[in-house]
C-alpha cells in the first residue's frame, strides 16, 4: 500500500511533466495547425536554461524563472524565422521542425558536450510520506505543475485573449475578418507554447540527467497522450494521465523496456477503441 | 468610398471577375445582383483580402489594399458578413459579439449598445450557444457581429439565404435603419429580389466578372427589364 503510494506520486510527477509539454503542442497544433517536432527539444533548452545560469553563478529558482522566458523568445524567434514560412503546408511543418529539432540537439551538444549533466536537489530536504522519505523537491514540481495547468485553462477558457485564440482555431479566416491580428496571435502562442515545454524542462531538471537527447523523452508520450487523449487541452490532460501513468507503474513492477511495450499497446487500442480520443469520446456521450 | 478598378481575381486559374469596375459611394446601401457562379462573392472575398487580385486596384477610401491581410482591411472600417454566416457555433451570442471588437483598438472593445436596438432577439439570448439558434437568428448574429466593429462599409453576402421570408423582412428593415441612423454604407449581394427591393436604394448587376448595368431601385420598380435580363426571373 505504502509502496504504492509513492508510486503514485512518481507517476504524477512523470504525468504533470508531459501534460505541460501535450498542452504545448496541442495549442500549437490547434491554433497553426503545426505538428512541432521540436517541441522536446524545448522542453531540453529549459533544462540547460537552468544549467547555464546555474554555471553562470545564479541559483536554481533564477534559472527556473528565467527558462519559460528564455525558451519563449527562442519559440518566438523560430516562428518568425522558419514556422510561419510553412503555415498552410502541413507535412513541410513537420520536416521543418524535425529539422529544427535536430538542429537545436546539434547546438547544445557542440556548446554543452553529449554527456549527461547534474543540477543538484535544490530542495533538498525530505519529507515522511508512509513511513518513508519523500522528496520536497518532488512535491513541488507537482505544485508547480498544477498552478501552470489551471493558468492556462484560465488563460483559454476565461480571458479575452483565450476567446481571441479559441475563435481562431475554430476560424481562421472569420477571426481575421472581423478584425483579429492572427499574425500576433500565432506569435504569441507559439512561443507560449514552447515557454511552457520550457517550464516542464526546468523544472524536471534537478530529478534527472540532463542531455541532448532527452526531449524526446517527453515529446514521444506527448504525442501519445495527445493521440489517446484527444487533440485539446482536457484530451491532452486525460491521455497524459492514462500514458504516463501506465509508463511510471510498468517501468517500476518491471522494466522501462516492458513500460514501453505497454504504452505503445495501450495506444493502439485506444485508438481503435477511441478513434478520436478520451476527450472527444466522452464528449459525444 | 470603395473603388474596384480593372479588379482580377479567381481560384486557382480559373478568372472569376475578369476586369471588374465598381464604384460604391458613401453613405448609399447597394445591392449587387447576378446569377450564380457570376462572381458576387468573389468580388466580396477580394474587397476583404481573403483573395489576392490578379490585377486591378481595390481602393477603400482612396487607399489602396494591395497586399494587406484581412485583419488590417477590417480595422480599416470595413465589416463582412460573409455568405453562410460563418458565426462561431460553440460560441455564446455574447461571445460571438465580443469576438467582433476583441481585434479592434482598445479604445472601441465594448460592444455598441445600437445593435440590441436592432436585433433585440439577440439580447434575449446573449448566453445561449449561438449553433443552436435558427437560421434567421444565426443571420442576425453575423450581422451584428460585424455592426460591433462599428464599420463605415458593411459587406454583406446573401442573409436571406435560407431564411424564412418574414425574418428577411426583419432584417431588411433593421439593415435599412441602421444605415439611415449611422450613415453606414452597404454593399449586399443578394438574389432576393424584395430583400433587395426592402433594403438597397442602388443596384449593380455582374455578369460574366464585370459590372454590366448599374441602376437604381427606383428604376427597378418601374421597369423590372434587368432583373429579367441578369438574373432570369
Amino acid at each position: 500500500m505504502d509502496q504504492f503510494l509513492i508510486l503514485a506520486l512518481d507517476a504524477s510527477n512523470f504525468v504533470l511533466a508531459i501534460i505541460l509539454v501535450a498542452m504545448g503542442l496541442v495549442i500549437i497544433f490547434g491554433l497553426m495547425n503545426v505538428i512541432n517536432m521540436a517541441h522536446g527539444e524545448f522542453f531540453l533548452l529549459g533544462a540547460y536554461a537552468v544549467v547555464m545560469v546555474d554555471s553562470a553563478g545564479g541559483n536554481f529558482w533564477l534559472g527556473l524563472l528565467l527558462a519559460p522566458v528564455f525558451v519563449g523568445l527562442v519559440g518566438l524567434v523560430l516562428e518568425e524565422a522558419v514556422i510561419r514560412h510553412v503555415y498552410h503546408r502541413f507535412l513541410d511543418t513537420i520536416l521543418a521542425t524535425w529539422g529544427l529539432s535536430i538542429f537545436i540537439k546539434q547546438a547544445v551538444v557542440l556548446i554543452f558536450g553529449p554527456a549527461a549533466m547534474t543540477v543538484g536537489d535544490p530542495i533538498d530536504v525530505t519529507v515522511e510520506i508512509a513511513g518513508a522519505p519523500y522528496p520536497v523537491y518532488r512535491l513541488f514540481i507537482m505544485g508547480v505543475s498544477l498552478a501552470v495547468i489551471a493558468f492556462t485553462f484560465w488563460l483559454f477558457f476565461r480571458t479575452r485573449f483565450g476567446l481571441t485564440a479559441r475563435g481562431v482555431i475554430a476560424n481562421r479566416n472569420m477571426a481575421s475578418c472581423l478584425g483579429v491580428n492572427t499574425r500576433r496571435l500565432d506569435r504569441m502562442t507559439f512561443a507560449f507554447g514552447a515557454a511552457l515545454a520550457g517550464l516542464a524542462g526546468a523544472v524536471m531538471a534537478p530529478i534527472m540527467g540532463i542531455d541532448p537527447q532527452m526531449g524526446m523523452g517527453f515529446l514521444v508520450p506527448a504525442f501519445l497522450a495527445i493521440l489517446v487523449g484527444g487533440a485539446g487541452l482536457a484530451g491532452a490532460m486525460a491521455g497524459a494521465t492514462v500514458i504516463g501513468g501506465a509508463d511510471t507503474v510498468a517501468a517500476n513492477l518491471w522494466s522501462p523496456v516492458v513500460a514501453q511495450i505497454v504504452v505503445f499497446s495501450m495506444a493502439i487500442m485506444a485508438i481503435r477503441l477511441f478513434p478520436r480520443g478520451i476527450a472527444g469520446a466522452w464528449r459525444k456521450r | 468610398m470603395l473603388t474596384l478598378e480593372g479588379v482580377t481575381a479567381g481560384y486557382g486559374g480559373g478568372r472569376v471577375l475578369q476586369g471588374i469596375d465598381l464604384e460604391i459611394a458613401a453613405g448609399t446601401v447597394t445591392a449587387l445582383l447576378g446569377r450564380n457562379g457570376m462572381g458576387k462573392t468573389t468580388l466580396m472575398k477580394t474587397v476583404m483580402g481573403l483573395l489576392r487580385p490578379d490585377a486591378g486596384r481595390v481602393l477603400f477610401d482612396g487607399r489602396d489594399l494591395a497586399g494587406r491581410k484581412p485583419y488590417e482591411i477590417a480595422n480599416s472600417g470595413i465589416g463582412y458578413v460573409p455568405q453562410g454566416r460563418e458565426i462561431f457555433p460553440d460560441f455564446t451570442v455574447a461571445e460571438n459579439l465580443l469576438m467582433g471588437v476583441l481585434g479592434k483598438p482598445a479604445n472601441r472593445r465594448d460592444i455598441p449598445g445600437g445593435i440590441f436596438d436592432s436585433f433585440p432577439i439577440l439580447k434575449e439570448r446573449l448566453d445561449q450557444k449561438a449553433g443552436t439558434m435558427s437560421g434567421g437568428q444565426q443571420q442576425q448574429l453575423a450581422i451584428a457581429r460585424a455592426l460591433a466593429g462599428r464599420p463605415r462599409l458593411l459587406l454583406l453576402d446573401e442573409p436571406s439565404e435560407g431564411i424564412q421570408p418574414s425574418i428577411v423582412h426583419e432584417i431588411a428593415a433593421a439593415m435599412r435603419a441602421v444605415a439611415e441612423r449611422d450613415g453606414l454604407t452597404v454593399l449586399v449581394v443578394e438574389q432576393n429580389v424584395e430583400m433587395v427591393f426592402d433594403m438597397a436604394r442602388d443596384c449593380a448587376f455582374i455578369e460574366n466578372g464585370r459590372v454590366a448595368e448599374r441602376t437604381d431601385v427606383a428604376a427597378l420598380r418601374r421597369d423590372d427589364a434587368p432583373l429579367h435580363r441578369y438574373l432570369s426571373v
